[in-house]
């Protein structure tokens, strides 16, 4: 089952800092909750894997990434992931991630298209919480994508360190958190 | 996994076993009671083939843990009958033809057998209503219908004087 | 007593008797598969593929035999030295048992695992890992057929001849066609009006309340194979296991005991049956594997899946000329349709149903795609359901193309009572019909026109809240397979058989080679025998299932149980009672010309007085024999029927639709079935509420669907639409008696009729509703989503 996600967020740093971040790819996995890059085999491919639990079930996909393409100009990454559980789900991922100058001089804008299908067993019990729970694991990236840009703002240091955080996705903490947004989003001023 | 001892009156009789906390209370009954007149028809709660009557409530026992009925009493429909008479929910069945596979029957009668004590007079709507968490594939439910009223009826005649 | 009380003394053919077999079920005390527990039973499980289109790399099994309880992991590579990797289906191919290097669908089975209770079993299937190599997925069974499309079937590589003739593509099974194609072209070319519509089946599951399962038994010291299985046609299953297995038939024993529904889901012969034969096999104890919900729809036999192109040409005034259906059938992985072995499109050529049509066609395609295996299930008696479909549908559509009603173009084109035996456009010879009397019955019972005269005042309402639809289908069923010399299960010829012994003090066992799941064949059998040979039904037992002991039969499916197995009881009956005639003028000391016989005894012409009851003859079989007879009153026979038979229906339902939500509400059904005599009137109506049901559920609700990698989506009860008692609507049932002139008893069958006519008839209420806005044809399921999406496109959502 496929879901096409497209999605703007803005960052209170300038695009140079930000795109500084987005095109070290080690840290970029790093803001994924729950993803590790666990071994660099070449400049442009890596082993990773991404932890989920849903209470006492667990799913460990590993998984290859490749860069596609690094465009420093336009300040554009696009990579291929590829994943695979061995109790039989399996998720790819085909994205294009930019950084576009923001509304003001410190501001950027990091912008996200991609592709995923998931086949398998999580496709088939968990479709109808494919998109929600995308998204809001793309908030949580988004996030810690921001925390990264920010510790490095505040280093002088040119490589950003990847940010701490648990090392596993607990889907139950996502459905709360999906839930708490709703009602919140009922009590939200309309725009 | 390690065994706890549970004790539970099922049917009357006093029941001592050592399970698995894992342990469903369906395959409980089915399995260490011997009593296989509760089935399973699904794993997700919906059937309703497996009802029984705990502590006084419609329960689905693939939803209960065996460790979850400690010190509880346990009515199946192996219970209904009394000295090898029938009771009213069972007859109504059988005279107003409840039922085809016979699959969905003891849910539906310890279902049923719940559902007059808290409503002795229902309506067909109730009826409807009340039976909503059991399924069957082959009644229709058209004559469950009839037979669950056949039941209520009978169970609101006064009692004869026991011979 | 008097004669009308000694007819009634016999609860025979006629009587609404109670049911014999309710006694147990209501006490708990079934025996179904699961409630069998044999001494030294182990458990198995299944590990099962998550992907539709895969390769398989490596099954690790370490993790799981390390589980202690685990007696065994078997995969395909264990089943290759028996060559039992693979299987022959009912339909002429092979299927995979356990998957052989390539997974086909999601869901079939990879591996199966053994252990002491089934919560190791299942901890070990969760232990077992298996790498896969993904592979494209072939859905859509349009897209299977285009040249560059993935080969499914890599074992049926450079086979271009299949079961059924020649294959066309990698992916195509078969085509199969009926009628006269050249003529009907014609027909069509020449025709003033014609209609077309696409009109698709879509893929649904029977469900029965009791999964699929078994316990397999293997005596290593008798050498002897017992099974008990959830099993429609044992007898059929015993064949098939001692050809499988190389174990002689005489020591093979299948016993269907309870079953709890069948539905045509309990035909086939599953991967998990064939393992759990082979593990009581290799390891001599019994073996019990019972599938949970969410195997059950997702591996088992599904239904229909057929995508037609309805075509149907008619003259001006709505007289029907000619039809075309071309159909494209999604086998799915395998082809394990279980038809007769001849008709790959089972009795899809009924199709031309209850009207006189001269020029008639029909091309059915079989094709291969990444989904399980079956097509022929539900209540479906052989594509019944399919054809019956799309021809009420092309009837609807082409009276509202000319702006003619329903029940007119009906009664204008229904074969009349005068043509019976018909012989239809497709070659088959409908026994009996009178479809004139049935539908002016329930138009009268309905007040059509009244009904008629309400939508029209509603459509003219703006304000109306609801869209009222009025429903309307006459089918003729084809039931009973079938005349061996056209209807064959991998060669066995589909007759039936019965056997019955009366004992001395006059009562009496019966046993027979079909199986109920419900049906009440226990009832209902013995009532046929009470009016034969005039004994008390309650006095005859009747046994069924146990292949060492019940004559050879094909099995309960495709409503064939009262046409064929019925046929074959009165039969038996009738050498009883003719040998009882002997009896009875030898005790009476008469010629056996000079007795009557009355209800339940032999009378001597004239003289009342004088009489033998077959009580009395049964004693004296046992101890006085007429010389020349043998003692003893029993008989054996083998039906092999004429024909099928021919029951019909008329259906009419209302419906008032939400405008704001969607949501149907049936306000009346009313469902007129004719099956020729009526054997227990009670059960019938049950079987009508049934099938009724089961239609509602149908075109109302379920639904199967797959993504594009061919996940299937919602295969458990949170999503797969069973009906509650809620939502059921309540059905009137009404009947007409045209017996069928071959039956020995003039009984046609009925439980498939209302499943097979109410489905079309859900349909043709629901777009009847949106008919004045220009809506022909709506596809099922009809759920309050769909139907909210046509008010929102025809404009009238509120």
């Amino acid at each position: 089952m496929e879901v096409k996600i497209d999605k703007r967020y803005e960052l209170a740093v300038a695009p140079a800092r930000a795109w500084a971040v987005l095109r070290d790819v080690k840290v970029v996995a790093g803001c994924m909750p729950g993803a590790t890059i666990t071994e660099q085999v070449d400049d442009k491919h890596y082993k990773g894997s991404v932890k989920v639990k849903v209470g006492p079930a667990n799913a460990s996909f590993a998984g290859d990434i490749e860069v596609l393409a690094l465009d420093e100009a336009a300040m554009k990454l696009q990579l291929l992931g590829k994943g695979s559980d061995r109790a039989g789900s399996s998720a790819s991922m085909d994205l294009t991630a930019t950084v576009e100058s923001g509304d003001a001089a410190g501001a950027a804008v990091l912008a996200g298209q991609a592709k995923v299908t998931v086949n398998g067993k999580f496709a088939q019990f968990g479709a109808r919480m494919m998109v929600p729970v995308s998204e809001m694991l793309l908030a949580q990236f988004a996030d810690n994508f921001r925390a990264a840009t920010a510790t490095a703002a505040s280093e002088s240091s040119a490589t950003p360190a990847v940010p701490a955080k648990p090392n596993e996705i607990s889907a139950l903490a996502v459905l709360w958190g999906l839930i708490k947004g709703w009602i919140a989003g009922l009590f939200a001023k309309r725009a | 996994m390690s065994k706890k001892l549970i004790r539970v009156k099922v049917n009357g009789k006093m029941v001592e076993k050592a399970v698995e906390p894992r342990m469903l209370l369906v395959h409980f009954l089915r399995e260490e009671c011997n009593l296989t007149g509760a089935h399973i028809g699904c794993e997700t709660s919906h059937c309703g083939a497996c009802t029984v009557d705990l502590d006084g409530q419609s329960v689905k026992a693939c939803t209960h843990l065996a460790v979850q009925c400690d010190g509880s009493e346990v009515l199946t429909v192996e219970g209904l009958a009394q000295g090898g008479v029938l009771h009213a929910v069972q007859e109504g069945f059988y005279k107003e033809h409840g039922l085809q596979c016979g699959f969905c029957t003891p849910g539906m009668l310890m279902r049923t057998y719940r559902l007059l004590q808290e409503n002795p007079n229902p309506t067909e709507e109730e009826v409807r209503a009340g039976i909503s968490g059991n399924l069957c594939r082959c009644t229709g439910y058209q004559n469950i219908v009839k037979a669950i009223l056949y039941a209520a009826a009978k169970l609101r005649e006064p009692q004869k004087e026991a011979a | 007593m008097n004669a009308p009380d000694r007819r009634a003394a016999l609860e025979g053919v006629g009587d609404s008797r109670l049911r014999k077999e309710d006694a147990r079920f209501i006490q708990g005390k079934g025996n179904y598969v699961d409630d069998m527990k044999l001494p030294g039973m182990l458990h198995m499980d299944i590990v099962r593929s998550p992907l539709a289109h895969a390769r398989i790399k490596k099954i690790h099994k370490e993790a799981a035999l390390a589980i202690p309880g685990v007696y065994a992991v078997l995969t395909a590579d264990d089943l290759k030295p028996l060559k039992l990797h693979w299987m022959p289906t009912l339909a002429g191919d092979v299927a995979a048992v356990l998957a052989d290097t390539k997974v086909h669908f999601q869901m079939q089975e990879v591996a199966v695992v053994i252990a002491d209770d089934r919560y190791i079993a299942a901890d070990a299937v969760e232990a077992v890992e298996v790498e896969y190599e993904e592979l494209p997925a072939v859905i859509d069974p349009y897209k299977a057929l285009e040249p560059g499309a993935p080969v499914l079937r890599e074992d049926l590589a450079g086979k271009t001849e299949g079961a059924h003739g020649k294959r066309e593509h990698h992916n195509h099974i078969f085509t199969w066609e009926s009628g006269d194609k050249t003529a009907t072209d014609a027909v069509f070319a020449s025709a003033p009006v014609t209609a077309k519509e696409h009109i698709v089946y879509p893929r649904v599951h029977p469900c029965p309340l009791e999964t699929c399962g078994c316990v397999a038994s293997f005596d290593p010291v008798r050498g002897e194979l017992t099974t008990y299985m959830t099993s429609q046609a044992p007898h059929i299953v015993r064949t098939v296991v001692s050809m499988l297995s190389g174990i002689p038939e005489s020591k093979v024993r299948i016993v269907s005991p309870d079953i709890g529904g069948g539905f045509g889901n309990k035909v086939g012969v599953y991967p998990g049956y064939v393992c759990a034969i082979v593990a009581s096999i290799v390891l001599g104890r019994p073996v019990k594997w019972v599938e949970d919900r969410i195997e059950n729809i997702s591996s088992t036999a599904f239904a229909r899946d057929y995508h037609m192109d309805g075509e149907i040409a008619a003259t001006r005034e709505g007289r029907i000329l000619g039809l075309r259906v071309n159909v494209i059938a999604d086998h799915g992985a395998f082809d394990a349709c279980a038809d007769p072995s001849k008709f790959p499109a089972g009795m899809f050529h009924i199709c031309s149903g209850s009207y006189d049509i001269r020029a008639a066609y029909c091309q059915v395609k079989g094709v291969y795609t990444n989904k399980a295996t079956g097509g022929v299930a539900y209540r479906c008696s052989f594509r019944v359901t399919e054809a019956v479909y799309v021809i009420e549908r092309l009837v609807d559509i082409l009276a509202q193309q000319l702006g003619m009603d329903k029940a007119e173009i009906r009664a204008k084109n229904f074969i009349r009572k005068e043509q019976f035996p018909y012989k239809s456009p497709f070659g088959f010879e409908y026994d009996s019909g009178d479809y004139h009397r049935g539908l002016q019955k329930v138009l009268d019972a309905c007040d059509y026109k009244g009904l008629r005269a309400e939508q029209t005042a509603k459509r003219a309402d703006p304000n109306s809240p609801t869209l009222m639809g009025i429903g309307l289908v006459s089918f003729t069923e084809v039931m009973g397979a079938g005349p061996s010399k056209m209807c064959d299960i991998l060669g066995v010829g589909m007759f039936d058989s019965c056997e019955i012994r009366v004992h001395p003090t006059g009562s009496a066992i019966a046993r027979m080679g079909t199986i109920s799941t419900g049906q009440g064949h226990q009832t209902t059998y013995a009532q046929i025998i009470a009016t034969e040979l005039g004994l008390p039904s309650e006095l005859i037992q009747v046994e069924e299932g146990d292949t060492s002991t019940a004559p050879y039969g094909l099995g309960t499916y495709g409503s064939r149980s009262t046409p064929v197995a019925g046929a074959a009881i009165a039969m038996a009956a009738r050498k009883i009672h003719a040998k009882a005639r002997k009896i009875a003028a030898n005790l009476l000391e008469v010629g056996e010309s000079d007795l009557d016989w009355e209800i339940d005894r032999f009378k001597v012409k004239g003289d009342d007085a004088r009489f033998k009851t077959m009580k009395d003859i049964a004693w004296a079989a046992y101890n006085q024999p007429p010389a020349g007879l043998e003692p003893g009153l029993e008989a054996v026979h083998y039906y092999d029927p004429p024909n099928f038979t021919f029951p019909f229906g008329i259906y009419l339902c209302v419906v008032d639709i939400d405008r704001g939500t969607g949501e149907t509400k049936v306000r009346r059904f009313y469902a007129l079935d004719d099956c020729g005599t009526r054997i227990n009137p009670m059960i019938i109506e049950g079987q009508l509420h049934g099938g009724l049901t089961e239609g509602y559920a149908v075109a109302m609700g379920q639904q199967m669907p797959f993504d594009a990698q061919g996940n299937l989506l919602g295969n458990t009860l949170m999503d797969y639409f069973l009906p509650t008692a809620v939502e059921t609507p309540k059905w009137e049932t009404d009947h007409t008696v045209t017996p069928s002139p071959h039956h020995p008893i003039g009984a046609k069958g009925v439980a498939e009729s209302p499943h097979v006519g109410s489905i079309p008839t859900f349909t043709s209420a629901v777009v009847d509703a949106f008919a004045h806005l220009g809506v022909r044809h709506m596809e099922m399921p009809h759920s309050a989503y769909r139907v909210w999406q046509q008010l929102q496109q025809s404009g009238v959502a509120l």
